[in-house]
């Protein structure tokens, strides 16, 4: 034990690791999901090497795992500065700029990637969403005063805490209540239901049809098909079979209200 | 970075043995745990799954359902289920990433839920305790 602690230490001072061998080990943290770890690692061996395009690029994804998006972003960009159409920049920005709702320029990304690397399949996934989005809000129909369907005749449930139901262009047909932010949260539902459309058929499902999404106040259930989509949230102390009858009820009505 | 953390890892550190626990519930076919940048921490999937466009879209996903919580008043999420009519993807959030597993449509949600609801709990006290 002694003999090897003085080995370390002896080897310590003969071999500093080098900037390749810190970014190696982070990747092996990173793998072990110790992002916190990796991301130290990586800023130190970047101090000694701030022109590596590699630790660069790692530092981006970790603190995209980390959520830290602004710095992911900064580091995407260095990237870039270094080698100007390196992919994997390039995807983890049109990531950003698709969370961010710039859907035009994550897809000009997204394309420019491809040019470069054609043989990848996160950027070809991701650029069909984005395609998506960006065909919806070009032929985005406006959006119709609650009126235009006849809200009283959906018989809405009255523990419904929200209720939102809208094309699948994200054109909102009428919100329960409504409010300013009604049509960014139906374009916010449209968007979450092409990127679970698209992973379900990846995962050889087909479209989307229902969800369930618990939140921390309320859970939301979902009912959707290639047109529309309609969304009502409960507190959490309604029973699943209850907002599911509630759910496929009133998605009968709309169906037929706007038929 | 301890030594013991390293050689034996603590319930819920152990990423890739979770995963395979998981797997072992009834109609359940694949699952992957993959970090928000979308690169896959471990995955098992049915063969003609594409798994790095598969961990790409889960992320964006998980994303989504993480960022909605200002949007919509809903705070964060801690689980959440899609289905379409030939099966179902359930999707769970913890501090290193999402898990998501694929079921049939003949798995059993609640037994499903309640599997990862236990492996979520593991996972915050591995790497936030």
């Amino acid at each position: 034990m002694i003999f090897a602690r003085i080995w370390h230490l002896l080897g310590g001072k003969r071999r500093r690791p080098t900037s390749t061998h810190m970014f190696r080990q982070a990747q092996r943290l990173r793998d072990e999901g110790r992002l916190q770890d990796a991301n130290d690692l990586v800023e130190a061996a970047l101090r000694r090497e701030p022109g590596n395009v590699v630790g660069h690029l790692l530092a981006g994804s970790l603190h995209m795992a980390l959520r830290e998006t602004g710095q992911a972003r900064t580091s995407f960009e260095r990237v870039l500065a270094l080698d100007a159409t390196q992919p994997r920049a390039l995807l983890g920005l049109a990531r950003i700029a698709l969370e961010e709702g710039e859907t035009a320029a994550c897809r000009d990304l997204l394309t420019k990637a491809l040019t470069r690397y054609p043989d990848f399949p996160e950027a070809r996934a991701l650029l069909e969403i984005a395609r998506g989005l960006t065909v919806d809000a070009s032929s985005k129909r406006a959006a119709t005063p609650n009126g235009a369907l006849r809200t009283e005749r959906l018989r809405l449930p009255a523990e419904c805490r929200e209720a939102m139901f809208m094309q699948s262009d994200a054109s909102l047909v009428f919100a329960e209540p409504r409010g300013p932010r009604s049509e960014a949260v139906a374009a916010g539902a449209v968007k979450l239901a092409r990127v679970a459309t698209a992973m379900l058929e990846r995962a050889g499902f087909g479209p989307l049809r229902h969800a369930v999404i618990e939140g921390a106040a309320e859970t939301t259930y979902v009912r959707a098909d290639d047109t529309a989509l309609l969304t009502l949230a409960f507190d959490h102390d309604v029973k699943a079979e209850t907002a599911v009858a509630h759910l496929e009820r009133v998605w009968g009505s709309c169906r037929s209200e706007i038929a | 970075m301890s030594t013991a953390a390293v050689a034996r890892p603590a319930l819920g550190r152990d990423l890739r043995g979770m995963l395979a626990e998981l797997l072992k519930l009834e109609h359940v076919v694949g699952g992957l745990i993959v970090a928000p940048d979308g690169l896959a921490i471990a995955a098992d999937l049915p063969r003609e799954v594409q798994a790095e466009a598969l961990s790409a879209l889960a992320a964006t996903l998980g994303r989504e359902l993480e960022l909605r919580g200002p949007q919509r008043r809903l705070g964060t999420f801690p689980m959440a289920q899609f289905s379409s009519v030939s099966g179902a993807a359930f999707i769970v959030s913890t501090p290193i990433g999402f898990i998501v597993l694929l079921g049939e449509p003949s798995a059993d949600g609640d037994s499903i839920r309640a599997a990862l609801r236990k492996m979520v709990g593991n996972v915050y006290r591995a790497w936030t305790g």
